[in-house]
Order: structure tokens, then sequence, then C-alpha cells
């Protein structure tokens, strides 16, 4: 192996699990194989074992059940909230009696509220759910965000109101890579808190219906962290 | 039933006994069946092994001639052990009175 060649193999070899990498890269040093002959061997490696984890239901629920409709639904959900924001700020403020305001921050409150344990669960659920294969939810949650920008078309508001969902997305991603053991009562806690804050209005009509497509992450973490607390995302 | 890799893999770890590790079974199975092994094969045929429990691996301490790296050592279990004499007889069986078999013994 020559060493010119090498890092590109060290480089490949990084999408194997640890032990496995070193096993792997101790094989090929030890065979002296030729660096275009240990690059494949480690690319053919790596082929097997990404098509091997998608022989489980998980990859597939975590992209179809959750990255591409979660991020589309979510989207919606941010700029409900970005608009609910824009026009309480630039109307209800400046027409509305004091009575309306606090309603209104009120609503907003629990949107934003919404908005931020939706994402959370979705992404911890998502993390949890396909651990090796997140790269492919990660693409497909861009792809639909990507979707999404290049057809919004609301000219009062920015089209980074499309994101608002992604820092609490990406934190629950996080904590689900960080095997963060969730207790039962939170998780139990954080789905009715979702769940009540789904039921209270205000609905966005046609969109409410769809926006309960989001709760089901929260109970699935109640669900899975069933047992004494057991750590969620261990899949 | 074990698969044909899976049996030559088994059978090449016990002939190799207490050294049984991937590149001494990689290098074992090419020689006898003249046919390149991946090292993507044997990976993953060891680990289909392991959850069935057909085989137990463990990593070995570093050693310089691989860079430091530890070796993946293979041992094959009782069940891999019966699983592999079930193959065999298997395959014994429905060869009798095969051409090759007639052939090769010299009682065509």
């Amino acid at each position: 192996m020559t060493s010119a060649h090498w890092p590109w193999v060290e480089v490949a070899a990084r999408l194997l699990e640890r032990d496995e990498r070193e096993a792997v890269l101790g094989d090929l040093l030890e065979t002296d194989e030729g660096a275009w002959q240990g690059l494949l061997e480690v690319l053919g490696l790596v082929v097997r074992r990404q098509l091997s984890y998608w022989k489980n239901w998980q990859p597939w629920l975590a992209v179809f059940g959750l990255a591409l409709p979660g991020s589309l639904i979510l989207m919606g959900v941010s700029v409900s909230v970005s608009s609910m924001y824009e026009r309480l700020i630039n109307h209800g403020i400046l027409m509305g009696s004091s009575h309306a305001i606090h309603e209104g921050f009120l609503q907003l409150l629990c949107r934003g509220l919404l908005l931020i344990g939706c994402s959370w669960a979705c992404g911890f659920v998502m993390g949890s759910l396909s651990r090796r294969t997140l790269w492919v939810s990660i693409a497909s949650s861009c792809f639909a965000c990507m979707f999404c920008l290049v057809r919004f078309g609301e000219p009062s508001l920015s089209r980074l109101c499309l994101f608002l969902f992604l820092l609490p997305a990406i934190w629950g991603v996080r904590q689900a890579l960080r095997l963060t053991r969730v207790t039962l009562a939170l998780a139990i806690f954080l789905a009715i808190a979702i769940t009540t804050l789904m039921i209270l209005p205000p609905n966005s009509g046609g969109f409410w219906t769809l926006n309960w497509s989001l709760v089901w992450p929260a109970w699935y973490i109640v669900a899975t962290a069933q047992g004494a607390g057991r750590a969620v995302g261990r899949n | 039933m074990l698969g044909e890799f899976e049996y030559l893999l088994i059978t090449a770890a016990a002939g190799l006994g207490g050294k049984a590790y991937s590149v001494a079974i990689r290098k074992e199975i090419e020689v006898t069946t003249g046919r390149r092994c991946s090292i993507g094969a044997l990976y993953t045929t060891i680990d289909r092994l392991e959850t069935k429990g057909l085989l137990k691996t463990w990593m070995s301490d570093a050693t310089p001639q691989r860079g430091g790296r530890a070796k993946r050592m293979v041992r094959v279990t009782p069940k891999g052990v019966q699983a592999a004499k079930d193959f065999y007889d298997a395959v014994t069986r429905v060869s009798r009175g095969a051409s090759w078999v007639v052939n090769r013994t010299g009682r065509a």
C-alpha cells in the first residue's frame, strides 16, 4: 500500500464502525493490497453494510414516515407561526384591543411551543430510528427543504421562516445520537403537551388535520421509553 | 441450512483453530477454491454467522505488522460445527450417484 494513496482508504474506512475499521485497515496493511484494490475492498464493504441496514423497517420509517413528510409539515407550521407573528406585530398591536393582543400572544406562544416540541420529537425519533442511515434521512429532509424553498411564494415573509423547525429538530437528533436517556415521565409529559397544544385553537384549516401526523413521534418516544427509563435510541 | 460460502468460511475457520482471523480465513478460502474472496463478502458473512450463533468473534491486541491495528479473531461455536456437519452430510447424500462422484472414485 503506497503511503500517497493510503489516506483515501482511511477516509473511505471512516464509513465503517470503529472496530471493523480497525480490522479492515489492518487486513489491508498485512496483505499489502494495492491502493485502488484496497479502496475498492473498503467501499465494497461499506456498500454491503449500508444495504444491510435497509433490511430493517426503521430506516424506511425514518425517511418516508418522518424525514420527508415531517419536514414538509413542519415547514408549514413554521410558516404558520411566522405569519401569526407578523400579523400580531404589524396589525394586532396597532389596531387590536389589549385583550386581543394578549390572546394573540398566547396563541403565538402555544403555536411556537408546538413547533418546538414536534420538531424536537421528530428529530429525536429520526435519530434513534436510523442512526446508521441518518445521512439518508438528512438528505431526504434537505430535499424537502429545497423543494419548498424553491416554491416559496409568500412575499411578506422571509424564506428563512420555512426553517424555524430546524434548530429544535437538529437538537433532537443530537440528543438521540448521544443516547440521552428519556425517562418515561418526561416522555409522557412531552406527548401530552404536544397533543394538548395540537387540540388548542387556532387551527390552520385543512392543514390542522395534517398536523396531527406530527403527534406520533412523541408517543413513539413514550412507547420506547417504557421499561424503567430504558435508553431510547439504541437501534 | 448454511450457504456455500458460509460453509467454506466455517470450515476454514475450524481448520485454522486458534489462528483463525480474517486474513488467514480469506487466504485459506482463496487457496482452496481458487476464487477471490472480497473483504466485504467475508466480513458480512462473519457477521451473519455470528448473529446466528455459529461463530464468535473478538478483537485481538494490536500487532506491528498490521500498523498497530487489531485483528478480528474468529472461533467456530459448537452450533457452527453442527451446522457445517449437517451441510456436509446433505451435500454428501445428494451427491451419491452423481457422475462426477462415480468417476472420481473410479466405480463408473
